[in-house]
């Protein structure tokens, strides 16, 4: 496959999740939506690291290029779990002080 | 057609299909079944491109994620009422325009760029395995491990600050 | 000759293709197993099994008793920083299985390194200790 068919898949998956998050008023689903922008982001991540290694590899077939892309991958995984942690905290505290999870709700501000 | 690419468009149309159930379905748990599915064909295409660690990785921490996930929208959700009372539905209009104008204007950006016909190693290549990606992990990246582990110490003092309740 | 016999990956030849996307293939085959048994089991005995919707037939059964409330109650939310800890530490796990395959050639460098990072998650699971963050009673 060329690197075209992976940079519009993850086009279209980033912007699925971009109307997600701008149609549903859910925190939840809004959640859902942020998760699947974040793994358009690292398909895409993955497939030019091994579009580097494919071309570095002609040059010298034992090379390691394009290893970083896919340890950056693994770095994003494991942030967005710490990010995940922390935004479900902000929605249970949300639904402490508002009982729903609504988004809509939360216009103190703007009165 | 190879069988790779019969994979390949099959895993895209199932990822694709079901990240568009995931923000349509009405029902925020058919929202978070239909996301596990997308995880798991993001995964597939993971291992058609013989990033098999990253594979693994993304079914272990997102199943352990999405799980919890799924025991919030259990927990927090009153099942018995609609949910989303519908406020405006010309913004939500909006957005789905909004989205597909940035889906238009990316595609019609990209078409026509010289990079796009590079070809992209599929099922073979040893970067991805995971004697490799720890070496360089443990060798070169060692100091964002580290990092890493600092960050975790303060999500979980987040968390428990945040999520505490009293005191 | 087959070298691949069902769910079972056969000789291979040389190093360099032991790791291909194509060992997963038992794995495909397991999980497009297991997929359409759930679903013929599900289709046959819709389709076998006899239907007689009667009143008393699509009551919810509650060991006899008479149907009180609705099952559909919002759960505690206090259970809630256990599933959002168990996430942190299912994250730790993963950064445990490079150093696992690498131990020997990391040496003592490495054990330093992963003995510092497991240090910090310690202090961490300390603190969530002291703070009563896992206590079930209030």
């Amino acid at each position: 496959m060329t690197i075209n068919h992976y940079i519009f898949l993850s086009v279209a998956l980033f912007c699925i999740g971009i109307v997600g998050v701008l149609t549903r008023r859910n925190a939840i689903v809004i959640f859902m939506s942020v998760e699947l922008m974040l793994n358009a982001v690292n398909i895409l991540l993955v497939a030019f690291s091994k579009m580097h290694y494919l071309a570095a590899k002609i040059i010298n077939p034992a090379t390691q290029a394009g290893i970083e892309g896919q340890l950056f991958v693994f770095f994003i995984m494991v942030v967005a779990a710490a990010e995940v942690s922390v935004g479900l905290a902000i929605i249970v505290m949300m639904y402490r002080n508002i009982h729903s999870v609504d988004v809509n709700f939360l216009n103190r501000l703007k009165h | 057609m190879g069988i790779t690419q019969i994979l390949f468009w099959f895993l895209t149309a199932l990822v694709l299909g079901s990240a568009l159930m995931v923000i349509f379905s009405k029902n925020p748990v058919h929202s978070v079944l239909w996301l596990i599915v997308t995880f798991f064909c993001i995964s597939g295409h993971y291992i058609l491109l013989n990033a098999q660690f990253l594979a693994i990785v993304n079914v272990i921490v997102y199943a352990g994620a999405i799980m919890v996930l799924f025991l919030f929208v259990v927990m927090l959700m009153n099942l018995n009422a609609e949910t989303e009372p519908q406020k405006n539905k010309w913004l939500k209009f909006a957005g789905a325009i909004a989205g597909s104008c940035l889906l238009l204007v990316l595609v019609a950006a990209l078409k026509d760029t010289d990079a796009m016909r590079q070809e992209v190693l599929m099922k073979t290549g040893d970067i991805g395995l995971i004697h490799n990606l720890g070496m360089v992990l443990f060798r070169d990246y060692l100091l964002p491990f580290e990092i890493s582990s600092v960050l975790f110490l303060s999500a979980m003092v987040g968390t428990v600050v945040i999520g505490k309740k009293g005191d | 000759m087959i070298h691949y016999f069902i769910l079972q990956a056969g000789p291979v030849s040389s190093v360099s293709d032991t790791n291909n996307s194509f060992n997963y293939f038992p794995i495909a085959i397991q999980l497009i197993f297991a997929i359409a048994f759930v679903a013929i089991m599900m289709g046959v005995t819709h389709w076998l099994g006899p239907k007689r919707a009667t009143e008393e037939k699509l009551e919810n059964f509650e060991s006899g008793i008479e149907i009180r409330g609705n099952a559909r109650q919002p759960m505690a939310v206090k259970y809630f920083l256990v599933a959002i800890l168990f996430v942190l530490f299912d994250v730790e796990v993963i950064f445990f299985y490079p150093y696992a395959v690498n131990f020997r050639e990391l040496g003592w460098e490495g054990f330093m390194a992963v003995l510092m990072f497991v240090g910090f998650f310690l202090a961490g699971f300390y603190y969530i200790f002291k703070k009563g963050a896992l206590n079930w009673e209030d």
